[in-house]
């Protein structure tokens, strides 16, 4: 009966990887069935077969041995810490995507409370003051300095 | 050796545009600000700034960056002493000798002994770059596109293989970077990867991705960071002992040239930069030192090789950058995407027909390190409070400057959207040990290298072996590329092996 420790798997690397490889695939495929002439593919294809070569050779990284060095290295956030790393992505993507609909100023603000919080300041009257306070000086700050017409519904 | 004409044209264009000066300030004491911060890399605070050089002149828009750089350089030393923590990753051998310094109630020396060795460190990678600028941009004037696309592959392997623990993910970091970064139309008029978009068919709107593959990413992974401060309160800034730290400098002649000479070579290899050469000039000044054993007990000696080493670095990594147009890290991809926002291609073209544009930045960056002098000795009076800023306030405010950086650059929402795809990206790159200044650089370097490669395809008529064997220059940057990524690839496996023995013995001893 064998008594080496098992492997684990990395989901978040996988994802990471397969995420790579499947942009990494549709774009050769884009490309090639744009035109396959030398001209379009010349850097891309070797690009691509390259980068799918480096891929495979990543992938047993994704399985460590339990005890390895390899599993050492991996990061050991608790959940509760990941959860808070997916809220702040998701705040920012709310910002992202709001702030032409909604205007600089609303958006700003709510992702300055939303994430406050999440960043860890209980004291809800410290983060609307300083949510406040900081839209303000930046929608007009950040205008002195860079005159672009950022799109505004209250300020 | 130095061109006369240009040197009178870089002072006409310093004493001619007053904006050329009125960045310097500002920019210097971002950089000191964001440098203190523990977290924020030198890299960060110029990200973060480069959206502000939109509506500036090219000149004073480099020079505000470089500013940032050289300000942001002594900045990491600040917690470094203080706090034990290096405020960036160019700092973390100022720690080892520092914090014991501050520990023994010496920080006022350390902190007059580091700023003493970065201003020295600054002037002396500039001085060397004001000699040697002339003739490199004649050497660098006859690589063809097939010796540019080497130099660039090169650099971009050296970066993959140097940066980050695992080769394989440094290289797949890098070639990611050059795919993406050739999305949208290509010299020859094709139109790839755009996925229909219209605002892709100019390819993937690089500050924004960089913004947020160099910075907001990284802002993303420290919000579960808490840095465990000590009795720092009770220090107190005395202007006489930063003084008596800045003459102690200078009494070690040897050890700041040493360091300023390492920071200068390693800084203009693509890839290594200032976060290895304070830790190599500080091994290197240890083991020549007759006192070497006292080294991370507070030697001044260990602060002086540190933050001579990562000062310098800046000199050499402006060298390269200018003269062949490829960023040798985070900090410098800012600088050339600073070059290509004011619709200015660097390489060696801009060095030949702009010397004057390059004398001026040194010029500029020599008054830089002096005035670093005397706004550094001010800061250090405000920068234990500084360091003390609370991240939960620092990430969101932070975050929304840049999205409204990327708004600013882009005029649309494909800004604030491509800055949230590549932190997202970023932060898991860097989760998993991928270097994301490898994709920052193959991203800014991919239309370049499929430019020079479709350049070297008319030119041989497609029988590249042929043409390349023609090319010794070629052939000889190709075996040195070879030959450094087989020495790397084989350094690294000792390192893992290393690595892999030790957990073992680790994990028999607690077994037994």
């Amino acid at each position: 009966m064998s008594t080496k420790p098992g492997r684990r798997v990395v989901w978040g690397h996988l994802l990471l990887l397969t995420v790579i490889v499947g942009v990494v695939i549709a774009y050769l495929l884009d490309a090639r069935g744009v035109s396959t002439r030398v001209n379009n593919l010349l850097l891309v294809q070797p690009a691509a077969i390259l980068a799918l070569i480096l891929a495979a050779l990543v992938l047993p990284g994704l399985f460590p041995q339990r005890g390895s060095a390899e599993e050492d290295e991996l990061p050991k956030e608790t959940p509760a810490d990941l959860m808070r790393i997916f809220a702040l992505i998701g705040a920012l993507a709310f910002l992202a995507f709001s702030l032409e609909t909604i205007g600089f100023d609303i958006a700003t603000f709510i992702f300055m409370v939303v994430a406050l919080a999440i960043c860890g300041e209980r004291r809800w009257w410290v983060n609307l003051l300083f949510s406040a306070l900081f839209t303000v000086f930046l929608i007009y700050g950040y205008g002195t300095i860079t005159p672009f017409p950022f799109p505004l519904t209250i300020l | 050796m130095i061109e006369l004409n240009a040197v009178s044209g870089a002072f006409a264009l310093l004493s001619s545009d007053i904006n050329a000066w009125l960045y310097l300030l500002p920019g210097l004491v971002i950089g000191l600000v964001f440098g203190a911060m523990p977290g924020i890399s030198i890299t960060m605070a110029m990200a973060f700034a480069l959206p502000a050089t939109l509506y500036m002149d090219f000149l004073p828009a480099i020079i505000f960056l470089t500013a940032i750089y050289t300000g942001a350089g002594f900045g990491g030393s600040v917690p470094a002493v203080l706090m034990g923590i290096p405020g960036t990753s160019s700092a973390v051998a100022t720690t080892f000798d520092g914090y014991p310094m501050a520990r023994k109630g010496e920080h006022n020396q350390a902190l007059g002994v580091a700023l003493a060795s970065s201003v020295f460190g600054c002037l002396v990678s500039y001085l060397l770059l004001f000699f040697l600028i002339a003739p490199v941009s004649s050497v660098v004037l006859k690589l063809g596109p097939l010796e540019m696309f080497a130099v660039a592959v090169w650099g971009m392997l050296l970066l993959g293989s140097l940066a980050g623990r695992h080769m394989s993910r440094g290289l797949l970091a890098g070639v990611f970077g050059v795919l993406l970064g050739t999305i949208g139309m290509n010299t020859a008029g094709f139109i790839r990867g755009t996925m229909g978009v219209p605002w892709l068919l100019d390819g993937i709107p690089q500050i924004p991705a960089m913004m947020g593959l160099l910075a907001a990413s990284q802002l993303i992974g420290l919000i579960n960071t808490t840095y465990l401060i000590e009795d720092e309160g009770s220090r107190k800034i005395s202007f006489s002992k930063i003084l008596s730290g800045l003459k102690t400098a200078f009494v070690y002649p040897t050890i700041i040239l040493r360091g300023s000479v390492i920071g200068v070579v390693i800084g203009a290899i693509p890839g290594v930069g200032s976060s290895i050469s304070n830790l190599l000039s500080y091994s290197e000044t240890k083991r020549n030192a007759p006192d070497g054993d006292t080294f991370g007990q507070g030697n001044p000696k260990g602060v002086i090789a540190a933050e001579s080493a990562n000062s310098s670095s800046e000199g050499g990594a402006m060298a390269t950058m200018l003269a062949l147009g490829i960023p040798g890290g985070g900090a410098t991809a800012i600088l050339l995407a600073a070059f290509a926002m004011h619709n200015i291609v660097g390489g060696p073209s801009f060095i030949a027909n702009n010397k004057d544009i390059v004398y001026a930045l040194i010029f500029s960056n020599f008054a830089q390190a002096i005035l670093l002098l005397f706004v550094g000795l001010g800061f250090v009076y405000v920068a234990s409070y500084v360091v003390r800023v609370p991240l939960r306030f620092l990430i969101p405010s932070v975050l929304v400057v840049s999205t409204f950086g990327a708004y600013a650059i882009e005029g649309s929402a494909s800004g604030p959207i491509t800055l949230w795809i590549f932190s997202v990206l970023g932060w898991a790159m860097v989760r998993y040990g991928y270097p994301v200044a490898a994709a920052v650089v193959g991203l800014l370097l991919g239309s370049l290298l499929e430019g020079n490669l479709l350049r070297t395809n008319q030119i041989s008529g497609g029988d590249f072996i042929s043409y390349g064997l023609e090319r010794p220059w070629a052939l000889l940057i190709f075996a040195l590329m070879i030959g450094s990524i087989i020495m790397q690839a084989l350094s690294k496996r000792k390192k893992l092996k290393q690595a892999a023995e030790n957990s073992e013995s680790r994990s028999a001893s607690e077994a037994s």
